[in-house]
């Protein structure tokens, strides 16, 4: 099975939703609320969380 | 135990792996098992969520964010535990919510649905919302991980003893 892969290039700092179907970003907002209610009711659209800058630490684990 | 929306889809449900987007391995892109999970409390309920399968976490964990779309006052919480995560103490503070699994293609209305006391943690710094651990998720299903498929199979839970017999202890 092919992985599904997303640029997330350019959305560092703010959360964002892809298309499962495409892996493309289709919302992205610094405000996680505007991407939670956009996202919302739409098929194949996936809300994935915020996307790091590229000096933030590396967490191990859930943290 | 769950609650379908139909029409009812045939399982396993086979969900590919997706990249990553906070962690980098050497440059590399990394994939992870994620799952498309939203959590319902009454009438209201969340998009659909990235959800990372843990088999090393024994709880349900998630975003103290998603307490706004769910109408959620965790000063109302059925308790709390504090998590060493990451070489940080995390405090978990819990409400049982109905949590419901959707099937891989995304479909918004095809979904498994059952209750499952969540854990909300401010500060989330995990890539995804909601992070899947053991009990709540993985006592429901038989899940197979497999990086070399670069896929997750999500079967009904009697599919492990079935396929391996019942495993004794002691």
């Amino acid at each position: 099975m092919k992985p599904i892969r997303t640029d997330f290039k350019g959305y560092e700092g703010q959360y964002v939703a892809i298309d499962l179907r495409t892996g493309k970003v289709v919302i992205a907002n610094d405000d996680p609320h505007v991407v939670l209610r956009e996202a919302k009711g739409r098929d194949h659209v996936v809300v994935h969380g915020r996307v790091p800058h590229a000096d933030e630490p590396l967490y191990v684990g859930m943290g | 135990m769950s609650e379908w929306a139909e029409p009812r889809p045939q399982q396993p449900w086979l969900y590919p792996y997706r990249q990553d987007a906070q962690s980098t391995r050497l440059g590399e892109p990394v994939f992870r098992p994620f799952v498309q999970v939203s959590l319902a409390n009454g009438d209201r309920s969340t998009s659909q969520l990235t959800g990372l399968i843990d088999t090393g976490a024994d709880a349900i964990l998630a975003s103290n964010l998603l307490t706004v779309e769910l109408d959620i006052d965790l000063a109302e919480s059925e308790g709390e535990s504090q998590h060493a995560v990451g070489g940080r103490t995390l405090t978990a503070r819990y409400k049982t919510i109905s949590l419901r699994l959707h099937s891989a293609d995304g479909a918004q209305e095809q979904y498994l649905e059952w209750q499952a006391k969540i854990g909300f943690v401010e500060d989330w710094h995990s890539d995804g919302l909601v992070l899947l651990g053991s009990v709540g998720f993985l006592d429901r299903f038989t899940v197979t991980a497999s990086r070399f498929a670069q896929a997750v199979a999500i079967e009904g839970r009697d599919t492990f003893d079935q396929r391996f017999g019942v495993v004794e202890v002691g």
